[in-house]
């Protein structure tokens, strides 16, 4: 009965954060300094009419009332809005990508995790962290995403899996490190090992299911590091998914549809939180 | 503690040798010799020009100069929200604090990159390249801080809850006095809040600038000097190509290594 009730706080609190990330987004783009001006307003096909018509259109839409009400029956309808580029409901816009986005993320995830956590208890079993992997991982993260990207396009080697792939294990390397360096050094693993169990049982029995809700939260936060490097992977690898989508319209100034594809991920990073929170919650009681 | 001041000095160490390289007379980030565009190294051109014929160490070290000034400025100002958020939400009543932490959590719920992106389109058609500079900042700012308050907040709360702050407030220390007392006391956490944000600003402007979103032309920035390793003809070329991502890598291990040290 306490599980249900804490579970159901933990959801009411990522639904009002939600709320609060809409009308926040909204707010944010209301009052971003070129808000009322439409791209084409400059174009020269354009008559004195047709731009005078643009205007009016844009002040009539300019008040938070309006764009919230919008905004919201766009999501209650299930269309997300309409697209001010294609001129089509944002979600059929977002559908086909969703599957190629949430692929490349899922494949990038588990493959950096594989090789975030073997180098990590190869590394954290050595007496002091060793340059041989703490090197790479640094300059790894030293290196952004997009330069990264361009220099695996241009040697012709490695896909946007792999930059990504790789992205994410230098991060989770970082973690993994320092938590099974810490781990390894509890008493009673140190106990345990002078007793001659097995690494292999050692690691199983003992040091995973210690620190599974750290593990936990550093999921949430592979997410998070996965939804950041999407855009410039997604771009220069020319990937038919959400980042590209939300770059093209961002280069457009198709708001309805950078608002939405925001939202999504928004909404995805407060759900992997509550799952982690919820399952660390869970695990303590 | 042996690498940090390694680091510092070398870091010190290019930004004055950046510093004259644009205060140089005649040097300009802008200017165009129009007669030699992707020109190799020269006398004229140490580290040869790009495809519009600029100098291309003089467009580098200008780069460096805004970018590490601009991330300086937006972690400053980053470090300073949170140090205030986090502050005023440990020491309001337990309501007010939890609201504060509300606010970080939808901060924290945004993914920045979409955010920036999202905020930086809706600039006016005719942003100036300063102006442009002056919001990617800003908005990196405005975007950082909830983390960096979740921590303050946490080493706040230990110290609210401390002995020696019972026996302050109890021997009737006001919130000004009792504020001297703590701010010092959060610098050890806030010291290295302020410096992983300077590295993590300036990849985010990087990233940005090869999007296309960042610091507008002809600005130097390090995103835009990262669009021409896009150009294959221009890297069959000349290898100064290389140039700023080389840099821009050894720069950001230099501030890590200082970081992480702290």
């Amino acid at each position: 009965m306490k599980s249900a009730v804490s579970v159901l706080k933990r959801l009411a609190r990522t639904l009002l954060i939600v709320c609060l990330v809409v009308i926040g987004s909204t707010v944010l783009i209301r009052f971003a300094p070129g808000y009322l001006s439409d791209a084409r307003e400059m174009d020269a096909r354009y008559g004195d009419g047709a731009r005078a018509e643009l205007s009016a259109e844009a002040g009539r839409s300019n008040s938070m009332r309006h764009i919230l009400s919008t905004e919201m029956s766009a999501w209650t309808n299930g269309s997300l809005g309409l697209s001010r580029q294609y001129d089509v409901p944002v979600l059929d816009l977002v559908m086909p990508r969703l599957a190629i986005t949430g692929g490349l993320m899922l494949r990038a995830i588990v493959f950096a995790w594989m090789l975030a956590l073997c180098a990590s208890l190869l590394s954290s079993a050595g007496r002091n962290p060793s340059l041989l992997w703490q090197a790479p991982a640094t300059l790894l993260l030293a290196v952004p995403t997009a330069a990264m990207a361009t220099i695996c396009l241009v040697a012709g080697s490695g896909g946007p899996a792999l930059v990504m792939t790789l992205l994410l294990a230098a991060r989770d390397f970082k973690f993994l490190d320092r938590l099974l360096r810490k781990t390894w050094r509890d008493p009673h693993l140190l106990q345990a090992r002078a007793q001659g169990l097995t690494t292999l049982r050692l690691v199983r029995a003992h040091i995973l299911p210690s620190i599974a809700s750290q593990l936990l939260a550093l999921a949430t936060l592979s997410i998070v590091t996965a939804l950041s490097a999407l855009v410039p992977v997604e771009v220069i690898f020319s990937v038919p998914g959400l980042g590209q989508l939300a770059w093209n319209a961002a280069m457009n100034r198709d708001l309805p549809v950078l608002l939405a594809v925001t939202m999504i991920m928004a909404i995805a990073v407060t759900f992997a939180g509550m799952a982690s929170d919820g399952n660390s919650e869970w695990q303590g009681a | 503690m042996r690498g940090r001041p390694i680091a510092s000095r070398l870091l010190l160490g290019l930004v004055l040798i950046a510093v004259a390289v644009v205060a140089a007379p005649r040097s300009s980030y802008s200017n165009q010799d129009r007669e030699m565009p992707l020109a190799g190294a020269s006398m004229h051109h140490p580290a040869g020009t790009d495809a519009l014929g600029r100098d291309r160490l003089v467009r580098v070290a200008a780069a460096f100069l805004l970018s590490l000034a601009g991330a300086i400025a937006a972690a400053a100002a980053t470090t300073a929200a949170a140090a205030g958020v986090g502050t005023l939400s440990a020491f309001s009543p337990a309501t007010l604090g939890r609201l504060g932490m509300l606010v970080c959590d939808v901060f924290l719920a945004l993914p920045w990159l979409f955010l920036l992106m999202m905020v930086r389109s809706a600039l006016p058609l005719t942003t100036s390249p300063a102006h442009s500079a002056a919001v990617t900042f800003l908005v990196l700012a405005a975007l950082g801080w909830p983390a960096c308050a979740r921590a303050v907040y946490r080493g706040a709360l230990d110290l609210r809850n401390s002995e020696w702050m019972l026996q302050a407030r109890a021997g009737g220390l006001r919130g000004k006095q009792i504020a001297r007392h703590v701010l010092p006391n959060l610098v050890p956490l806030l010291m290295p809040q302020f410096l992983i944000c300077i590295p993590a600003f300036i990849i985010a402007e990087a990233n940005l600038g090869a999007l296309g979103l960042g610091i507008g032309e002809p600005l130097p920035s390090w995103g835009g000097m990262l669009l021409e390793l896009d150009n294959s003809a221009m890297l069959l070329q000349t290898n100064w190509v290389y140039l700023p991502i080389a840099l821009l890598i050894l720069i950001l291990l230099l501030l890590e290594a200082i970081a992480v040290e702290v």
